[in-house]
C-alpha cells in the first residue's frame, strides 16, 4: 500500500515538468565588446521634458558614426527619481549616463555612486560658467558636468490678457497682481494658475528676499523656515495664490500645468520654458496666443528672485562603460549641442560663450534678466532628503495657503524638516 | 410563512439600492470612458454617454509600450496562479486527508504566511533579487507573486478537498482505481469549482501588484499594467477621460474572469450538490 | 451558488469533524505505513517555496533592521551593523505610536463596517427572490471583481475637487460647501474616502461567503427551532448565528488581514498625506524605508508592523491551533 507515496511522487513530478517550463525568459545582459566601442550601447537616463526628442536623435546619430557605439536614451519622470536612481546606482548594470537635478548632485557625490569626472573637466570643461559648476564639485572634485540652468517666468495667454484691455506686461509684483485682478474682473478666465506646492517658485521668492532656508546650528543644519524674511516670501506667494482655483495641496506638474494652460482658459501661470512646449503639444491652437516675460520683482527694473533649477549629468561609477561614457558627455557637451539644446528649450547653456544662443528664444529671453540673481536651494548633502516625499516645504506651502500663519506653519514642520536635514547618511 | 407587503418590498427595494451603489463606481468608470472631454468636464454630470468616442482608448493604448505590458501582465499573472494552484493542490490535500505529525504546524504556519506584509518588505526582496542578478526579468517576479497568493489558495483548496466525500474516493479504489487515477478522475473534477475560484483571488492579487514590479524592474520591457496604469496621473495630467479608459482596460480582463469563472463554479456546485 | 468559493479555512474542518468522526480506526493505520512519508512529500513543494520566497526575504528584513542602511550604503554594498538603533529610533519617537494606533483604529472601523454591512447584506440574500438575488450577485462580483490600482483611481475621479460627481451630488442635495471641497484636504475626509472604497471592495466577499454558508444550514434546526416557539429573533441567534459563527471568525480574520495591509487604497488615493495624517502602518514604512532612502529604519519598522499584526490576529490563530488540536 503505497498509494499516498505514489499519488505524492505523481504530483511532484508534474510540478517540476511544470515548474520547468517557468524560466525561460532571460534577460539579456550584454556584455561589452572587446575590439572598440563597436556593439556597444549606452544607457542614457535623461528628464522628462528637459531635452527635445530630435536633440537626442541628433546626438545618438552623430555619437554612433563617432564611436560605432549605440546610445539608448531612457526618459525617466520627477516623481519618485531619487529612490530609482539610488537603487540603479547599486545594481551591475546602472545606466551608464544620467541626468542629475543640481541639487541633488552633492548627496549623491558623496554617496560614491557618482564617477569622479575631474581630467574630463580639465579636458572640456575649463570654461564652464562658475555658477552652474559649483552644484557638480563636492570635496574639490568634479562629480559630474554642469548641463543648464533655467528659471521659472510668466507664461501668459495673450488673447485673455488683451481681452482684460491689458496693454503691456507688468513691471513690477503691484502692477501683477493688479493685471491679474483685472483678469478676474473682466474675463472667465482664472487670471493665473498656481498651485499650493509650486515650492521652486516658492524658493524664487525667498531667494529675492535674501533668505535662506537652513541655517547653521553648531554642526548642523537645520530649518530657518521661521525667518522673517520667509514669511515674506510666503506671504508674496499666497497673495498671488489666493487668484487661483487650483489646489492648495498639489505642485505644479499633477497635473502639468501647462496642460491646464493649453485650455485657453488660464491667464497665466509660473513656469518653465519648456512648460510652454507642454502647453503648445497638448493644443496647438494655443501657440499664437502664448508669451512670456520676466517675473517682476517688488520694484521695477529689479526682476523678481528665481530659482535656478538645472541638471547636471553625471556618470555612474559603476558602469563597465567609462571611457565610452566619457566620449558622449564630450560630445553632448560640445559647443553643436549644448548650444542646440540652449537654443531649442531656452535653457542657459554651460558655458557664457554660448548664451548668443538664446536670442529669439522668447521664454529664453523673459528669462535672462533673473537669471544673474538667481540661486539655488542649499547645496549641501543634507538637502536631497529634503526633496523625497512628502517634501516638508510643500507641507509648510500648504499650510499657509489654508489660513496657518507662516510661524505656525513653519513651527508645524519644522520637526520633520530637520530631522530630514539631520538623518544618518 | 406570509410576509406582509412590506416584508416584501423592503428586501427588494434594499436590494435595488445596494445594487446602485456597489455598482455605481464601476459604471461610471466605463461611462467617462467613453464620453467625449466636453461631456466629462461639465458642470452638470452626464449620467449616460450618448455621444460616444473611442478616443480615450486610443490616447490610452498609444502610451509607449502598452502591449508589452499587457503580455507581461498577463505571462507573470497566469504562471504565478497555475504554479500556485498546482503546489496548493498537492499541499492541500495532504492537510485534509492525511493525518501526520506536524500537520497543525504546518497550517498555522500558512496562516502565518498569509499575513506577510509585503509592501514592506520590498527592499529585502529588491536586494535579494539584485544581489542574484535577477532584475528586469519576469521570473522573480512570477515566483514571488506565487508566493503572495499560495498560503491563501492552499487554505482555501484545503476546505475544497476536505468537502469531498471520502466515500467517492474509496469507492473508486475499490473499482480497482490506483489512488492517484482516484485522485484524477473523481477528485478533481470535484475541485473544479473549487480550483476556480480560487484561482480568481490569485489573479486579481497578482495582477493587482505594484510596490514590488516599481522597484524590482527598471526597464519597461519588463513592468507590468499597474505601473502603466498610475503613471497616468503624471501623463494625462486631470485627463480623467484617459485616465478611466485607462482602469476600464486594466479592470475588463478581470471582471470577464470572475463573470465566466462565476458561470463554471455555479455549474460545477450545482453537480456536486447532487450528492447532498 | 459560490457556496463554496471562498470557504474560510477553519470551515469545512469543522463539517468534517462533524461527519467524519468515525472514521478514525482505519486512516491511523494507513498513516502509519510506509506512505507516512507521503504527506510531507506532498507539502514540500509549498513549503519550500515558503521558506525560499518568504522566509528569507523576512530574514534578510530582519537583517537590514540592525543596520544603518541609506542611500550611500545601499549604492556601495556596505554592511553597517548598528544593533538596536534603529529600533531605538523608531521606538522613542512619537511617530510610530501615533502611526500605530491611527492603524489600529483604521483597521477596527474598517472592518467593523465591512463585517456589519457585509453580514447584512448576506442575509438579505438569503431572504430575496431568486431574480433579486440574482441581481444584487451581479452587484456583489462586480465590485468585487475591481481591480484595488483600477478602483482607487475611480474613486480619485468620483471625488475628484473640480467636475468629481460626488461633490455635484453633495451641492444638489442642498449641502452648497461642498461644490468644491477638496477630499484630499484634511485627514478625516481622506479617511472617509478610503473608507468607502475599502468598505465597498470588501462588502463583497463577507456578503457572498456568509450568504453561502447560510444556505448550508439545516432546514431541520429552523424547524426545530419553531417547534420550540422561537420567533426570528430567537431562532436567528440560536441557530443562524452560531452555525455561522466560524465563518465569521475566518472571515474577520482575513478581512483584518488584508485591511490592515491597505497599502495601495491609502498611498495612492492621498500618499499618506495631507502632513502625513493618514499614514498607516505599511504606508509608514514605505514612506519613511523607500521614500526617504532610510532602508535600515524601514526594514525596523516593517518588523515591528508584522509583530503588531501577529498581536491583532493572535486571539484567531489561538482559537486555530486548538480546533486543530481537537481534531487530532
Amino acid at each position: 500500500m503505497k498509494r499516498k507515496l505514489i499519488a505524492a511522487i505523481g504530483i511532484a513530478g508534474m510540478m517540476v515538468s511544470i515548474a520547468a517550463c517557468g524560466g525561460d525568459s532571460d534577460d539579456d545582459g550584454k556584455k561589452a565588446g572587446a575590439d572598440g566601442y563597436a556593439g556597444q550601447t549606452l544607457t542614457v537616463w535623461v528628464m522628462d521634458g528637459s531635452s527635445p526628442d530630435d536633440w537626442q536623435a541628433d546626438l545618438a546619430k552623430e555619437f554612433e558614426a563617432k564611436t560605432k557605439a549605440k546610445v539608448k536614451f531612457e526618459i525617466q519622470k520627477w516623481n519618485g527619481i531619487q529612490q530609482k536612481l539610488t537603487t540603479a546606482l547599486s545594481e551591475e548594470n546602472p545606466p551608464d549616463v544620467f541626468e542629475i537635478g543640481n541639487t541633488q548632485t552633492p548627496a549623491y557625490a558623496k554617496t560614491g555612486g557618482l564617477a569622479d569626472l575631474s581630467d574630463l573637466k580639465g579636458e572640456i570643461g575649463t570654461d564652464w560658467s562658475e555658477s552652474l559648476n559649483k552644484s557638480a564639485v563636492f570635496d574639490g572634485k568634479q562629480y559630474a558636468a554642469p548641463w543648464f540652468v533655467v528659471n521659472r517666468v510668466v507664461v501668459y495667454n495673450k488673447k485673455i490678457w488683451a481681452d482684460a484691455g491689458i496693454k503691456e506686461t507688468p513691471k513690477t509684483r503691484d502692477e501683477f497682481y493688479n493685471d491679474l485682478k483685472t483678469i478676474g474682473e473682466k474675463t472667465d478666465a482664472e487670471p493665473i494658475y498656481l498651485p499650493g506646492q509650486n515650492w521652486y517658485h516658492f524658493v524664487g521668492l525667498a531667494i529675492g528676499e535674501g533668505a535662506e532656508l537652513v541655517k547653521k546650528d553648531g554642526d548642523k543644519y537645520v530649518s530657518n523656515l521661521s525667518d522673517p524674511k520667509i514669511a515674506a516670501a510666503t506671504e508674496t506667494y499666497k497673495k498671488f495664490q489666493a487668484l487661483s482655483k487650483a489646489p492648495k495641496d498639489k505642485d505644479e506638474a499633477t497635473p502639468q500645468q501647462g496642460e491646464i494652460f493649453a485650455k485657453g482658459k488660464t491667464g497665466s501661470f509660473i513656469g518653465m520654458g519648456w512648460e510652454g512646449a507642454t502647453a503648445i503639444a497638448t493644443n496647438p491652437a494655443i501657440e499664437k496666443d502664448l508669451g512670456y516675460f520676466t517675473i517682476p520683482g517688488a520694484a521695477a527694473g529689479k526682476p523678481e528672485g528665481v530659482f535656478l533649477g538645472g541638471s547636471n549629468l553625471a556618470v555612474a561609477a559603476g558602469s563597465k562603460k567609462q571611457e565610452l561614457a566619457k566620449e558622449f558627455l564630450k560630445l553632448a557637451l560640445s559647443d553643436k549641442y549644448e548650444g542646440g539644446l540652449a537654443k531649442a528649450n531656452g535653457v542657459i547653456p554651460n558655458k557664457e560663450a554660448l548664451q548668443g544662443n538664446l536670442k529669439g528664444n522668447a521664454a529664453a529671453e523673459a528669462a535672462a534678466p533673473a537669471a544673474g540673481t538667481g540661486d539655488t536651494t542649499p547645496l549641501i548633502p543634507e538637502w536631497a532628503a529634503v526633496e523625497n516625499d512628502p517634501n516638508p516645504i510643500k507641507t509648510y506651502l500648504t499650510a499657509v495657503m489654508k489660513g496657518k500663519s507662516p510661524a505656525e506653519a513653519a513651527k508645524q514642520v519644522e520637526g520633520e524638516f530637520n530631522k530630514r536635514l539631520a538623518q544618518q547618511q | 410563512m406570509k410576509r406582509s407587503l412590506f416584508g416584501r418590498v423592503w428586501p427588494n427595494a434594499t436590494a435595488v439600492v445596494l445594487f446602485i451603489g456597489l455598482v455605481f463606481p464601476v459604471y461610471w468608470m466605463f461611462a467617462t470612458a467613453f464620453k467625449p472631454t466636453g461631456d466629462i468636464i461639465s458642470e452638470d454630470p452626464v449620467w449616460f454617454p450618448t455621444d460616444v468616442t473611442f478616443e480615450h482608448f486610443k490616447t490610452a493604448t498609444e502610451a509607449d509600450h502598452f502591449w508589452t505590458y499587457v503580455s507581461n501582465s498577463l505571462i507573470v499573472t497566469v504562471c504565478a496562479v497555475v504554479f500556485s494552484l498546482i503546489i496548493a493542490l498537492a499541499g492541500s490535500f495532504a492537510l485534509a486527508r492525511m493525518r501526520f505529525k506536524g500537520r497543525r504546524g504546518f497550517i498555522v504556519g500558512f496562516m502565518l504566511a498569509q499575513m506577510a506584509p509585503w509592501e514592506v518588505m520590498v527592499i529585502a526582496i529588491y536586494m535579494i533579487v539584485r544581489d542574484a542578478s535577477m532584475l528586469n526579468s519576469l521570473v522573480p517576479l512570477t515566483l514571488f507573486y506565487m508566493m503572495m497568493i499560495l498560503p491563501f489558495t492552499i487554505l482555501t483548496l484545503r476546505g475544497f478537498v476536505a468537502a469531498v466525500p471520502r466515500e467517492l474516493e474509496e469507492s473508486a479504489m475499490v473499482d480497482g482505481c490506483t489512488r492517484t487515477q482516484a485522485f484524477r478522475r473523481v477528485i478533481l473534477p470535484l475541485l473544479a469549482p473549487g480550483l476556480m475560484s480560487t484561482s480568481m483571488f490569485g489573479f486579481i492579487t497578482a495582477w493587482n501588484e505594484l510596490p514590488l514590479v516599481l522597484v524590482v524592474n527598471k526597464e519597461a520591457e519588463s513592468q507590468t499594467l499597474p505601473l502603466w496604469l498610475t503613471s497616468f496621473q503624471t501623463v494625462f495630467g486631470d485627463n480623467w477621460g484617459a485616465t478611466m479608459a485607462a482602469s476600464s482596460l486594466f479592470a475588463v480582463p478581470i471582471l470577464i474572469l470572475f463573470v465566466y469563472l462565476q458561470r463554471k463554479a455555479v455549474s460545477g456546485l450545482t453537480a456536486g450538490a447532487v450528492k447532498g | 451558488m459560490t457556496v463554496q468559493t471562498e470557504r474560510p479555512p477553519s470551515g469545512p474542518s469543522d463539517v468534517r469533524k462533524a461527519d467524519g468522526g468515525g472514521t478514525g480506526g482505519p486512516k491511523a493505520r494507513a498513516a502509519s505505513r510506509a506512505g507516512a512519508l507521503a504527506p510531507y512529500l506532498l507539502l514540500l513543494p509549498a513549503a519550500a517555496a515558503t521558506v525560499l520566497l518568504l522566509g528569507w526575504p523576512l530574514l534578510k528584513d530582519g537583517l537590514l533592521s540592525f543596520q544603518n542602511l541609506n542611500m550611500a550604503q545601499l549604492i556601495q554594498h556596505v554592511t553597517e551593523w548598528t544593533g538596536f538603533d534603529n529600533y531605538k529610533e523608531v521606538l522613542t519617537g512619537e511617530d510610530f505610536w501615533r502611526v500605530t494606533l491611527r492603524s489600529i483604529v483604521f483597521t477596527a472601523v474598517n472592518v467593523v463596517l465591512t463585517m456589519l454591512v457585509g453580514g447584512l447584506i448576506g442575509l438579505l440574500l438569503a431572504r430575496l427572490g431568486r431574480a433579486m438575488r440574482f441581481v444584487l450577485m451581479i452587484g456583489l462580483v462586480l465590485a468585487w471583481a475591481m481591480p484595488v490600482v483600477a478602483a482607487t483611481t475611480v474613486y480619485q475621479w468620483l471625488f475628484a475637487q473640480r467636475f468629481g460627481v460626488v461633490n455635484w451630488v453633495l451641492d444638489k442635495l442642498g449641502w452648497h460647501s461642498m461644490a468644491d471641497f477638496s477630499w484630499t484636504g484634511s485627514q478625516f475626509s481622506t479617511f472617509f474616502v478610503v473608507t468607502v472604497l475599502i468598505v465597498w471592495m470588501s462588502v463583497p466577499f463577507v456578503a457572498i461567503n456568509l450568504y453561502a454558508a447560510t444556505t448550508t444550514i439545516p432546514g431541520e434546526l429552523y424547524e426545530a427551532a419553531a417547534l420550540d416557539g422561537a420567533g426570528t429573533w430567537r431562532s436567528f441567534t440560536s441557530v443562524t448565528l452560531p452555525f455561522l459563527r466560524p465563518f465569521l471568525y475566518a472571515t474577520t480574520f482575513l478581512e483584518i488581514i488584508w485591511i490592515f495591509k491597505a497599502f495601495v487604497q491609502v498611498y495612492t488615493f492621498n500618499g499618506g498625506g495631507p502632513d502625513r495624517l493618514t499614514e498607516i502602518l505599511p504606508v509608514y514604512a514605505y514612506i519613511e524605508g523607500v521614500g526617504n532612502q532610510h532602508y535600515g529604519m524601514g526594514a525596523a519598522i516593517a518588523v515591528l508592523t508584522i509583530l503588531i499584526l501577529l498581536g491583532l490576529t493572535a486571539y484567531y490563530l489561538r482559537i486555530v491551533l486548538k480546533q486543530e488540536e481537537d481534531e487530532l
